[in-house]
């Protein structure tokens, strides 16, 4: 930490002392540098932290820089309320561009941003008002006192100065709640929405914070350079501001800054050969994304794997090997069920697939304070009927209930923060977010409009922040979890990676817990330990309902079981009966007999 | 009316070409499940090739389009075996690999034929048809005819064919396809051959309708994709029909907006896959937990 502070504070008199050292020609390649990095750090917010595919940078650069220039030169507006309102719309442009974000993702969010783009740039074109391929010329300089703004050795301290309080700003964005759900929404949405973060309006906060550093560099732009053409704006350049992106590292901002700042020094050095250039940064970007994927600023984490592996460093584990501890039960509480209606009401319910009828009239209730064990053959619609219950699929048909609202058809989010929480068949956990991450995520109940915080009050974010901390930390312990916090799930053992995945679940504080094969793939002492955090999740107040191919769990941890065939409930009631009746035996148990370790599921319940 | 015939009729001729774009889209994409967004830039690279035999070489025009299918197609095949180790891993960082592919392409074309673009003169005599009043340009008859046929051929391979067999089995699983011995690498690399050569057939048409120059596959390689998208991405009718809608849209926004076609096309077509994310032809896709 504090090797870290005086690293920033070296930085800040290295840039602060700058200036001196550079002729003319220099400090103006230095300013538009700082221009790239700053847009370059907008592109990374959306795309490697949020994972929206954002090929409108350039135009969110563009629409502020003519905004400024136009509402200077033909209307007259003073350059700082010329500024002002044009990055009020370059952040309108930017929620516009990112509308389709909310009805498709990855190459055709690309495609439709890049046309969007491209129709930018042939209206800059053709307009009057932007004056159309001759562009405007003649915006004033920014005025303010003492300081001559004109001068470019002097515009460099006041880029300087956003500059570093965006990139502090994004820096905290990335690091505390705002920024983990955008983390948890680019690893895997469908768990996002299942943990409670509000996808859509999550995606649209994207491309806002991508277009206002669009827009505070557009307007760095037009005063600095104090005329703006249709070409700036252009493909070419959104590629070239892409690969400073990809080359420094997407997921990082610094990264980001790194790759801006490198291109630019890179095109400087080949001014005189546009085109090598162009060859060299982009077989650069195809080098990086087969070799380095996290870019530049990946290197050091890799170099150090490396390092561990052939022994230059030492290896991490020294002291005791990390091991999983027994899980702390929950204090029982003695909640007044009587009177209270059911928890979980599902009632007719049909889904089917083009033709395929996953569910047939499926009704079901359950208590509160119950553990509802559901069994059946593979496809017989288990997972399909959670998959409706937490929101995931539309039923085609029929009602769900969640104590007594009726919540039929409601988004994941929505019905997360009505107190479902669920585990997934495959394990869902978020694999770029730390053990402790996944988990902080999941505890943090406020909205995504609660955002306006991070503008008007950041104190309040991080107060927040500590307190979801300390919380965190309280379930890793509960679960037995405290050597993982900081590891990444992918690295783990399975049987950690499911307790992980209920740590996750239990960390909403839900109402109803849906449980899918969470015994799948444990060992024996394993299941035994599942079974008594199920007991301890139950006598804390929180109904459970699982799914689960091992029968012996279920017999003795359910009072009631249902058993599906073919998508329909073929049975209900107390373990005993339900194994009795010659419905169940010859749907289920009769052909693959107490099937106690069916292996894996059919791919038709398999996650991609 | 004759003019709403007129501009339709050119409409559909570059729609043609657009169709043979979104085919190699489409085609690279439903065997992989990548979108090659250097493709337009492969359009440019078959323009430039096929219309530098057919002027400095002076071979005939059809044989000037062979060259260009034959470099081309290689060119796709570098590009399928530089990206082979991300293929079905992860689909965002194989769409900024092909990114990276197009910047090179472009600067390359820039380097061989220089930054201006030259024009290409019809290889069949200019003289319009005029039916009932109608007038229909010749090369475009000759797009339409080159364009159905290579269709025809396509859809031939790919469902008679063993090789396009295993194709179809591949983009319908491709670990169920290696499990019964199908090559998914070679399989691939074919599809990216394929596309690469359809992307040349739409180049070499299109440069005697068009000005050839180093930028202008990015402009045909976005309407290409959006045809592919418009129509059900990954489905080879719905490439057809979305490439000839495209074209007809821009053909009456070029008529009735002038400099503004661009974005008339693109806002348009943003909507209309905001309404319907799967296109004409497309699947609905369904997410499984």
């Amino acid at each position: 930490m504090r090797y870290r502070i005086g690293a920033i504070a070296a930085l800040a008199i290295a840039a602060w002392l700058l200036p001196y050292q550079l002729d003319a020609y220099s400090m103006h390649v230095v300013d538009v540098m700082l221009i790239f990095a700053l847009l370059a750090v907008g592109l990374g917010l959306a795309m490697g932290i949020a994972g929206q595919i954002n090929l409108a940078q350039v135009a969110f650069f563009g629409v502020a820089a003519y905004g400024t220039a136009i509402l200077t030169t033909r209307e007259g507006f003073g350059f700082w309320t010329a500024a002002v309102i044009a990055i009020v719309i370059a952040a309108a442009f930017g929620l516009v561009i990112g509308l389709p974000a909310l009805r498709m993702q990855s190459h055709y969010l690309g495609i439709v941003t890049l046309g969007l783009a491209l129709a930018f740039t042939n209206w800059v074109t053709n307009a009057e008002m932007t004056g159309g391929a001759e562009g405007i010329s003649a915006i004033p300089a920014p005025i303010l006192p003492v300081v001559d703004l004109s001068n470019e050795y002097l515009f460099y301290y006041l880029e300087l100065i956003v500059f570093a309080v965006a990139l502090a700003f994004g820096l905290f964005v990335v690091h505390t709640p705002l920024g983990r759900r955008m983390r948890a929404m680019r690893d895997d949405d469908l768990a996002a929405g299942a943990v409670g973060v509000e996808v859509p309006m999550l995606r649209m906060t994207a491309f806002l914070l991508a277009s206002v550093y669009g827009g505070l560099a557009g307007v760095l732009y037009a005063g600095l350079i104090r005329y703006v053409a249709p070409e700036t704006f252009s493909i070419a350049n959104m590629f070239f501001l892409l690969a400073m992106v990809i080359i420094g590292g997407r997921q990082s901002l610094i990264g980001c800054v790194v790759g801006a700042v490198g291109l630019t020094l890179v095109r400087e050095l080949l001014a005189d050969y546009p085109t090598y250039a162009q060859i060299a940064y982009g077989s650069v970007v195809v080098l990086i994304v087969v070799f380095a994927p996290t870019g530049l600023a990946g290197i050091p984490a890799r170099a150090a794997v490396a390092a561990r592996r052939v022994g230059l460093l030492p290896s991490r584990s020294a002291g005791t090997p990390p091991s999983l501890r027994p899980f702390q039960p929950y204090e029982p509480v003695t909640a007044e069920t009587s009177g209270r209606g059911p928890i979980l009401q599902v009632d007719g319910v049909d889904m089917s697939f083009r033709g395929l009828k996953a569910l047939q009239r499926v009704s079901l209730t359950v208590e509160p304070g119950e553990i509802r064990g559901i069994v059946g053959p593979n496809g017989s619609g288990k997972t399909t009927l959670f998959n409706v219950v937490s929101g995931l699929y539309k039923p085609t048909a029929g009602r769900v209930r969640i104590n007594g609202r009726d919540m039929t058809a409601a988004r994941s989010f929505r019905l997360a923060q009505a107190g479902i929480a669920r585990t997934f068949q495959n394990l869902r956990l978020f694999k770029q977010l730390t053990v402790r991450e996944n988990i902080l995520v999941a505890l943090d109940q406020t909205r995504t409009h609660h955002a306006w915080r991070y503008a008007l009050w950041p104190i309040g974010i991080w107060r927040h922040d500590n307190a979801l901390r300390t919380e965190a930390g309280e379930i890793l312990g509960r679960f037995g979890l405290d050597d993982f916090g900081d590891s990444l799930p992918g690295a783990l053992p399975y049987g950690i990676q499911r307790r992980a995945e209920i740590a996750r679940a239990m960390a909403r504080r839900p109402i109803l817990l849906l449980l899918d094969e969470p015994a799948a793939g444990l060992n024996g002492d394993e299941v035994r330990q599942l079974s008594q955090i199920v007991r301890s999740i139950r006598s804390s107040g929180v109904t459970v309902v699982i799914i689960e191919h091992n029968m012996g769990l279920v017999m003795s941890l359910c009072e009631q079981i249902t058993v599906f065939a073919s998508g329909a409930v073929i049975a209900e009631g107390v373990p005993a009966d339900v194994a009795r009746s010659p419905k169940v035996i010859e749907a289920y148990l009769g052909d693959s007999a107490m099937s106690h370790d069916v292996p894996e599921a059919t791919p038709t319940e398999v996650v991609p | 009316m004759q003019i709403f015939i007129q501009t339709f009729i050119g409409g559909v001729s570059l729609g043609a070409i657009y169709a043979l774009v979104a085919l190699g889209f489409s085609l690279v994409y439903r065997t992989m499940g990548l979108v090659n967004f250097s493709h337009g830039n492969v359009v440019m690279i078959g323009a430039y090739i096929a219309s530098t035999f057919y002027l400095s070489a002076k071979l005939p025009f059809a044989l000037a389009m062979v060259i260009a299918l034959g470099v081309t197609g290689l060119i796709g095949a570098i590009i399928e075996r530089v990206l082979r180790p991300l293929e079905n891993k992860d689909f965002d960082l194989m769409l900024i690999g092909t990114i990276g592919f197009g910047i090179v392409l472009e600067a390359l074309a820039i380097l061989i034929w220089g930054a201006t673009g030259h024009a290409v003169r019809s290889p069949v005599p200019a003289a319009p048809l005029d039916i009932a009043g109608i007038k229909i340009r010749t090369y475009d008859l000759v797009v339409l005819a080159i364009a159905t046929a290579a269709t025809l051929l396509l859809m031939l391979f790919l469902q008679r064919s063993k090789r396009g067999a295993a194709m179809q089995a591949v983009a319908m699983d491709h670990e169920a396809a290696t499990a019964v011995g199908i090559h998914v690498g070679r399989s691939n690399a074919i599809a990216f051959m394929l596309g690469a050569a359809l992307a040349a057939l739409a180049g070499g048409l299109v440069g005697p309708l068009l000005y050839v120059n180093p930028t202008m596959g990015g402009t045909l390689g976005i309407k290409g994709f959006a045809g592919a998208i418009l129509g059900g991405f990954g489905s080879i009718p719905g490439a057809i029909v979305g490439g000839i809608a495209i074209g007809v849209l821009d053909s009456f926004a070029a008529g009735h907006f002038q400099g503004y076609s661009e974005l008339v096309t693109f806002v348009v077509f943003t909507v209309i896959i905001m309404i319907r994310p799967t296109g004409v032809f497309g699947e609905r896709t369904v997410n499984r937990a």
